[in-house]
């Protein structure tokens, strides 16, 4: 039977008071919890984004470099929305003949010209997507896309125009046909594998091979490669394209190629290596602007934790204050007896002080689990939030080229799920704290105590 | 001559208020010898309260001397006094004091919880001592388990438990009924009588104050008068006239129909 014993039972003799002080001082506590954890949970969002731009840039630049002598001649429905998260979104898709692409092969200094045909299904799947800070919004979108090649040896070699990620069966070959090269997303949504048939625009296909999708969007791209003459029939469209990947013998010759036939054929959007490399810069500045926004919210962040933290802080001193404060009133008798058979200053100012540290140990524990279960919420509501969007919080990205493939995989897209876990140092640091502040708020009333004249205790009210 | 216990010299003991002085204690001389167990009596006012604190170190006189087993305790400053209230001097309060939240066992360890005893030892002697106060095996009950009487045997447990030199009371059986009152008062003259417990108790009841061995009348802060009890327990409850039996309640002997009452109430308002 010592003083910790006395202060266990005392407090737990006043069991509601105990509790509301608890529950008060267990908030403050969540907050100095969940606080340290969401300024990590910003750090490592901005130091996410900061990685993603760069490897997307760095991927985006060695494409561009690689495809230096790439002349790129869309028809108008692509292009701005063709990056891989937002495929398949445009509604007004235009063909052009195939013709144009044997007219163009008869120019100088053209090496070869691939043929695509990009085509969506008309059915559409109406989804979901869950935007930053906890913001959702539905697209409708069609099932699949599919993009037809030419299966010529030596492009699918040299331009890489098929994926190369197989995971099941195998890629596509010179003389396919009838057969197709599905992205998991797409098995998944057909539930088939390979050696299974799938209808697609009415026709049958076998499925060859299975690829995955290179990167991680926001959305599941739904994508399949078959020949471009099955997909022209399929879909209706023999003799059209809606692309066609120009190249040039040497660098040198790509600007007069492309003068050329921009001149001849006005409806064609023509784009080189110059004008993504512009676009890339265009990226790079929006890229900096949500970088600095992150890095803004980053320090703002700790200026508010901080303002927020010491608020907290005082909040829990003067909580335990006052309730000691009150808690040594009400035993003014309890503390003259003590006094009066024996108890030194010490021995009484030391008993208070133990209470005042128990209960803010005890409301400490408390608001560890308050603020590990409600760290998210809490953080959420007490910082601001990275935005991955950018300050202005709008979707800005234009993804750039089609037929450089990656480009559309933007990580960053995804960066907005931040996990706010207080870490086992930062509960440690707050029991230490919560058991400081308690010493601290109960310093006074302790005191107060301890000068409790011991004649108190024959006062008979 | 038998050793003394506590002796006060010239004690005086004045309150401001305001700008108005008021003397609780006047030139106030006393001498407890070791053994004795002495009432005081007073009407309220008579600075009666003020005197036990005074004798308890609860509180410090203006002027004067006072010397507590062979100790000058009149300018001891608190870091020493508490030593002094811990281990000389055992207190029993009118409203009995108890800390609710402690048992009846934990309550008589209190005043040896910062002792040399260890825990065992100090457990054992509170048992001891409930045993001697009549409350063998009710240690674990906790006060508002006990009754009234009960809970003031805790207390006087409580007061004996560092074997102190001398036992304050102030008005002990004041909060309980007549049948309690007098167990009490018994009590304590056992205690008196077998252990040699000094015992200076405050009462204004003449009829508890008839069991001690000298009953000392204050007003206004002065000793005016001073009567030799009756000391009731020490006679085995015999009258001290007659020789015949008596109870403790019995205001007067029933066989020689003397007064025992040491002094009527009314004669000392």
């Amino acid at each position: 039977m010592g003083a910790f014993t006395r202060a266990v039972r005392n407090l737990s003799r006043r069991k509601m008071r105990a509790l509301l002080v608890i529950i008060a001082l267990g908030f403050s506590m969540a907050i100095m919890v969940s606080i340290p954890a969401g300024i990590v949970a910003n750090q490592e969002a901005a130091q996410a984004m900061t990685a993603d731009f760069n490897s997307t840039m760095t991927t985006m630049q060695e494409q561009i470099n690689k495809t230096a002598t790439l002349i790129e001649c869309q028809t108008s429905g692509q292009g701005m929305f063709s990056g891989r998260p937002f495929e398949g979104l445009q509604q007004q898709q235009t063909y052009m003949e195939e013709s144009i692409a044997n007219e163009i092969r008869s120019i100088s200094g053209v090496k070869d010209v691939v043929e695509f045909l990009t085509v969506s299904s008309d059915e559409t799947t109406s989804e979901t997507i869950n935007g930053p800070m906890g913001r959702n919004f539905t697209i409708s979108r069609p099932v699949y896309t599919i993009t037809g090649v030419t299966l010529n040896p030596s492009f699918i070699d040299d331009y890489s125009i098929l994926p190369t990620n197989i995971t099941a069966g195998r890629n596509l070959r010179q003389g396919d046909s009838g057969v197709v090269l599905l992205n998991s997303n797409l098995t998944a949504y057909f539930g088939v594998g390979v050696g299974d048939k799938v209808e697609m625009y009415g026709e049958s296909f076998t499925v060859v091979g299975v690829y995955d999708e290179a990167g991680q969007g926001r959305f599941e791209t739904r994508s399949a490669y078959v020949n471009i003459t099955d997909a022209q029939t399929a879909a209706g469209l023999t003799g059209n394209v809606s692309r066609l990947d120009v190249y040039a013998e040497d660098v040198s010759d790509v600007d007069s190629i492309a003068e050329v036939i921009s001149a001849a054929y006005t409806s064609l959007q023509v784009t080189t290596y110059k004008d993504r490399l512009s676009q890339l810069d265009n990226m790079q500045t929006m890229y900096t602007q949500t970088l600095t926004s992150a890095q803004a919210t980053v320090s703002n962040t700790e200026t508010v934790a901080t303002q927020e933290i010491m608020i907290a802080v005082v909040a829990t001193s003067l909580i335990v204050l006052f309730v000691m404060l009150y808690t040594v009133r009400e035993r003014t008798k309890e503390i003259g007896t003590l006094k009066a058979i024996g108890f030194s200053n010490w021995n009484v100012m030391s008993q208070f002080m133990l209470e005042g540290m128990l209960l803010s140990l005890v409301a400490g524990v408390v608001g560890i689990a308050i603020g590990t279960v409600g760290a998210p919420l809490l953080s959420g509501i007490l910082l601001p939030q990275i935005s991955p969007f950018g300050s202005g919080g709008n979707s800005q990205f234009r993804p750039g080229a089609a037929n450089t493939g990656n480009f559309g995989s933007f990580g960053i897209l995804g960066a907005s799920t931040v996990t706010v876990t207080p870490s086992l140092q930062t509960m440690l640091i707050a029991i230490g704290a919560a058991v400081l502040l308690g010493a601290l708020g109960s310093l006074y009333p302790a005191w107060r105590a301890a000068r409790t004249r011991p004649a108190e205790a024959m006062r008979y009210e | 001559m038998s050793e003394t216990v506590l002796r006060t010299e010239k004690l005086f003991k004045t309150y401001e208020m305001g700008k108005r002085k008021v003397p609780a204690l006047y030139d106030l001389n006393l001498q407890v010898n070791k053994g004795e167990f002495v009432a005081i009596m007073g009407p309220s006012g008579s600075g009666k309260t003020t005197l036990l604190n005074v004798l308890g170190c609860l509180d410090k006189p203006t002027s004067g001397k006072m010397i507590l087993d062979q100790v000058d305790v009149t300018n001891l400053p608190e870091r020493q006094l508490y030593k002094i209230r811990r281990n000389k001097i055992g207190f029993i309060f009118q409203t009995f004091n108890l800390l609710p939240y402690l048992n009846a066992a934990e309550n008589v360890g209190l005043p040896m919880e910062y002792g040399k005893r260890s825990k065992s030892e100090r457990r054992q002697e509170a048992r001891r001592l409930l045993d001697l106060v009549g409350l063998a095996g009710r240690g674990e009950h906790r006060p508002q388990r006990l009754s009234a009487g009960e809970q003031q045997r805790v207390a006087i447990a409580r007061a004996l438990a560092n074997d102190p030199a001398i036992i304050l009371a102030d008005e002990p059986t004041g909060n309980l009924d007549t049948e309690n009152k007098f167990e009490i008062v018994k009590l304590l003259g056992n205690l008196n009588i077998e252990r040699g417990t000094t015992i200076v108790m405050v009462t204004h009841d003449g009829h508890v104050a008839s069991h001690s061995e000298r009953v000392l009348f204050l007003k206004d802060g002065k000793i005016t008068k001073e009567k030799k009890g009756l000391h009731l327990a020490k006679k085995k409850l015999a009258c001290p006239y007659c020789g015949s039996k008596i109870q403790p309640t019995d205001e007067r002997c029933p066989t020689c129909r003397k007064k025992l009452v040491a002094a009527e109430e009314e004669e000392s308002i």
